[in-house]
């Protein structure tokens, strides 16, 4: 064995003796990451409508005595932690948008041991503890000698594609070793590799001069009733694995009055880049079919399309994850992303996510995160950025 | 007229202006002031946890502004107690303080105890139901007594009520506030209609004032604190912070008369003891609320005459009236 394998494992071995009684001095300190987790969670945040919360994020940058604080050109709040070297750096990304409309009371309730309101999970937590980091590295000693470069993204869900992250990692000055993305949800996630996506939303009209006598005449709910069962008999291959979610449905407005306009949101998600590109082919011409054979107007928009990405689960990042997922009692779930992650490998960055509690409720108002679990979780994170630090993930 | 509106430019504060709390730490310390703060409760489950959590992680932990954070309770059914523990509060119950004086129920019962039981210079009280809460409900309250020794007495108001087309945004109270104690102040206390909202239940105050006063133990509190300093003092050491916007539990229309009907009794004991019902003084005729604009309070002083017209059996042309039949 080589000697510079022997020291990566003796290090290693030295930071998971630590890890139980690591977790008890991070539940010692919760007080400060749960109070972030509350405060940001009670500032409405939808993607493309981040600017309170990420304002916030940039204060307590400030606060925390980080250089650079700064809201950059695509709405993400940034700083670092120069490292004792300075010759490298480690990225940990969470992001700040969230699911819920501003019209949505944001209020989080904590009880002894769970937090719960809308985002609390999805991702105040993630956000705080990302936020958290420098003065918990203080609180427990932990000295990096690479920079740690906080970042929390903006215009990462839905529409959005995840235009923050793949500004950031565009335009970031300091290159960076690893990734790290930091999601509240769920303890025990894994994900070192994305997904190929496309999102769409098909859009349906019954025009104005409609023949509303003709046969099968019908508005627009029954009509995207029709189109998706059309889509349905699209055949679905069983490798490389490949999913269609129909994901949103808005149409009508009352009890007996037909609409003329309705949106259909669907999410294409499979292992293989080219099925994707089937998929969309046979989308557009059902959509097409559709329209000419029951007189309406059906557009099909990709809102977001990314091609599959990842690093290889021998990878020491990955390697090195699982290790000190299961030292920490965290059963690792293998969960490949279509969120941030994807940005950071495809600029090249080896990259994992971690969750980091268990959660009930997950994108409802009464999302639910539980606390004990949540130690463990930081446990995992910071012994992982350790890890890197110290060159054990590199390949 | 002109003293009125000067109290209310140079003791009226927003909490913005208290923003830098290293500042106010050192000056704090630079002054040798101790601060304690209060929340009393009577089942508060839901709300407790994060007033504490927050509170103390970052008036204590990160910036050392509060010295000593005490839950007092009288007597929860709930988890409260538990709760409040968890996150670091002193927790205590009424009853175990001052025993011999006994126990009464009730909010005023805690503030009162609390006096003996904390060691602060400065006790801040802050309500359990706050569901917004925020550092900015202690540090905008203690920050006028740390930065001025003339003043002994902050309260809180909040909203920013609604936009008129004019501008001009009336200033708007709990409807207890806009029914009952302005117009009272408005007859019997004139000057204290400066205070935006007299009844909010979040005020620091200086030791040396509250160990002064007798305390109501229930709904009069707030008002006999306003009454009691403002006959000893005047109203120069009050002062009252923007806290911009709270969060609460809405009252039902029943639970408000309850309270109002406790309010008339502490405030009538008070005009008795301060011989304002024996020998009843002219009635003001001037209603006195506020308006915003671009920021600045300003009271707006309504003449209010009630005039009144005598029986009509007493109206000569009435009793000379021909009825025709």
């Amino acid at each position: 064995m080589p000697i510079e394998q022997i020291d990566s494992d003796t290090f290693l071995h030295g930071l998971l003796n630590d890890i139980s009684g690591r977790i008890e001095q991070i539940r010692q300190k919760r007080d400060s990451f749960l109070t972030d987790a509350v405060l940001l969670g009670e500032i409405p945040s939808p993607t493309f409508g981040e600017g309170d919360r990420i304002r916030t994020v940039v204060d307590r940058f400030r606060e925390n005595g980080l250089d650079n604080p700064l809201v950059d050109e695509f709405g993400n709040a940034s700083a670092q932690l120069p490292g004792t070297v300075g010759e490298s750096s480690i990225l940990i990304m969470a992001h700040a948008d969230s699911v819920f409309s501003p019209d949505v009371r944001h209020e989080i309730q904590v009880g002894s041991d769970f937090m719960t309101g809308p985002g609390i999970a999805d991702n105040a937590i993630g956000l705080a503890a990302m936020i958290s980091l420098p003065r918990l590295l203080s609180d427990l000693g932990i000295q990096l000698r690479d920079n740690l470069i906080l970042v929390a993204n903006s215009k990462s869900l839905g529409r959005a594609n995840m235009e923050g992250a793949r500004g950031f990692l565009e335009t970031m000055s300091l290159p960076a070793k690893a990734g790290i993305c930091v999601e509240g949800s769920t303890l025990g996630r894994l994900s070192y590799s994305g997904l190929g996506t496309l999102r769409g939303e098909i859009t349906l009209q019954v025009p104005s001069d409609y023949d509303w006598k003709r046969f099968g005449a019908a508005g627009a709910i029954s009509h995207l009733t029709g189109l998706i069962n059309k889509i349905r008999e699209i055949p679905i291959p069983k490798e490389p694995k490949t999913q269609i979610v129909f994901g949103g449905l808005k149409c009508g407005s009352s009890y007996n009055t037909s609409p003329r306009q309705g949106t259909l949101r669907f999410e294409i998600t499979s292992e293989g880049d080219e099925v994707i590109g089937q998929m969309e082919d046979n989308l557009n011409e059902i959509c097409e079919q559709f329209s000419a054979e029951t007189g309406t107007l059906v557009n099909m928009e990709v809102v977001a399309k990314r091609k599959n990405c990842g690093i290889p689960f021998t990878h020491p990042l990955v390697k090195t994850t699982r290790t000190i997922m299961q030292e920490a009692g965290i059963t690792p779930q293998v969960d490949p992303s279509t969120g941030d992650l994807n940005a950071l490998i495809l600029g090249g960055l080896p990259a994992v996510t971690l969750g980091l509690t268990t959660v009930e409720n997950l994108r409802e108002v009464n999302e639910t995160v539980h606390l004990e679990p949540l130690y463990a979780g930081m446990a995992q994170l910071i012994t992982l950025i350790e890890a890197i630090d110290q060159g054990i993930c590199e390949v | 007229m002109s003293k009125q509106k000067s109290w209310l430019e140079r003791n009226t504060f927003h909490h913005g202006a208290f923003w830098d709390l290293i500042k106010l730490v050192e000056e704090k310390e630079k002054k040798g002031l101790k601060i304690s703060l209060c929340i009393p409760t009577l089942n508060e489950e839901k709300t407790i946890g994060k007033e504490v959590l927050i509170l103390r992680s970052e008036l204590m932990e990160r910036y050392p502004l509060v010295d000593e954070f005490a839950v007092i309770d009288s007597g929860s059914k709930d988890k409260t107690l538990e709760v409040a523990a968890n996150y670091g509060a002193d927790v205590y119950l009424a009853s175990d303080i001052l025993p011999e004086v006994g126990d009464k129920r009730g909010k005023g019962e805690n503030l009162w105890k609390a006096i003996h039981q904390l060691k602060g210079d400065i006790i801040c009280y802050v309500d359990a139901d706050i569901s917004n809460i925020h550092p900015r409900f202690v540090y905008g309250l203690v920050a006028p007594l740390i930065h001025r020794e003339e003043i002994t007495y902050v309260k809180a108001f909040y909203d920013r009520p609604l936009n008129y087309s004019s501008g001009l945004r009336p200033s708007g109270g709990g409807r207890v506030t806009e029914i009952l104690i302005r117009p009272l102040f408005a007859l019997f206390y004139p000057e204290l209609s400066n205070i935006i909202q007299p009844l909010s239940g979040e005020y620091a105050a200086r030791r040396e004032v509250l160990e002064k006063i007798p305390f109501p133990i229930g709904y009069g509190v707030e008002t006999s604190h306003l009454l009691d300093l403002y006959e000893l003092y005047g109203l120069e050491t009050f002062a009252q912070t923007d806290l911009d916007r709270r969060v609460h539990r809405n009252q039902t229309t029943n639970a408000l008369g309850k309270m109002s009907f406790g309010i008339l009794q502490t405030f009538f004991n008070r005009l008795h003891s301060q011989g304002k019902l024996d020998k009843m003084p002219d009635l003001e005729t001037f209603y006195r609320r506020f308006e915003v604009e671009d920021g600045n309070y300003s009271q707006l002083i309504q003449e209010v005459v009630e005039e009144e017209r005598p029986p009509m059996i007493q109206i000569e042309g009435y009793l000379n009236r021909s009825l025709s039949t």
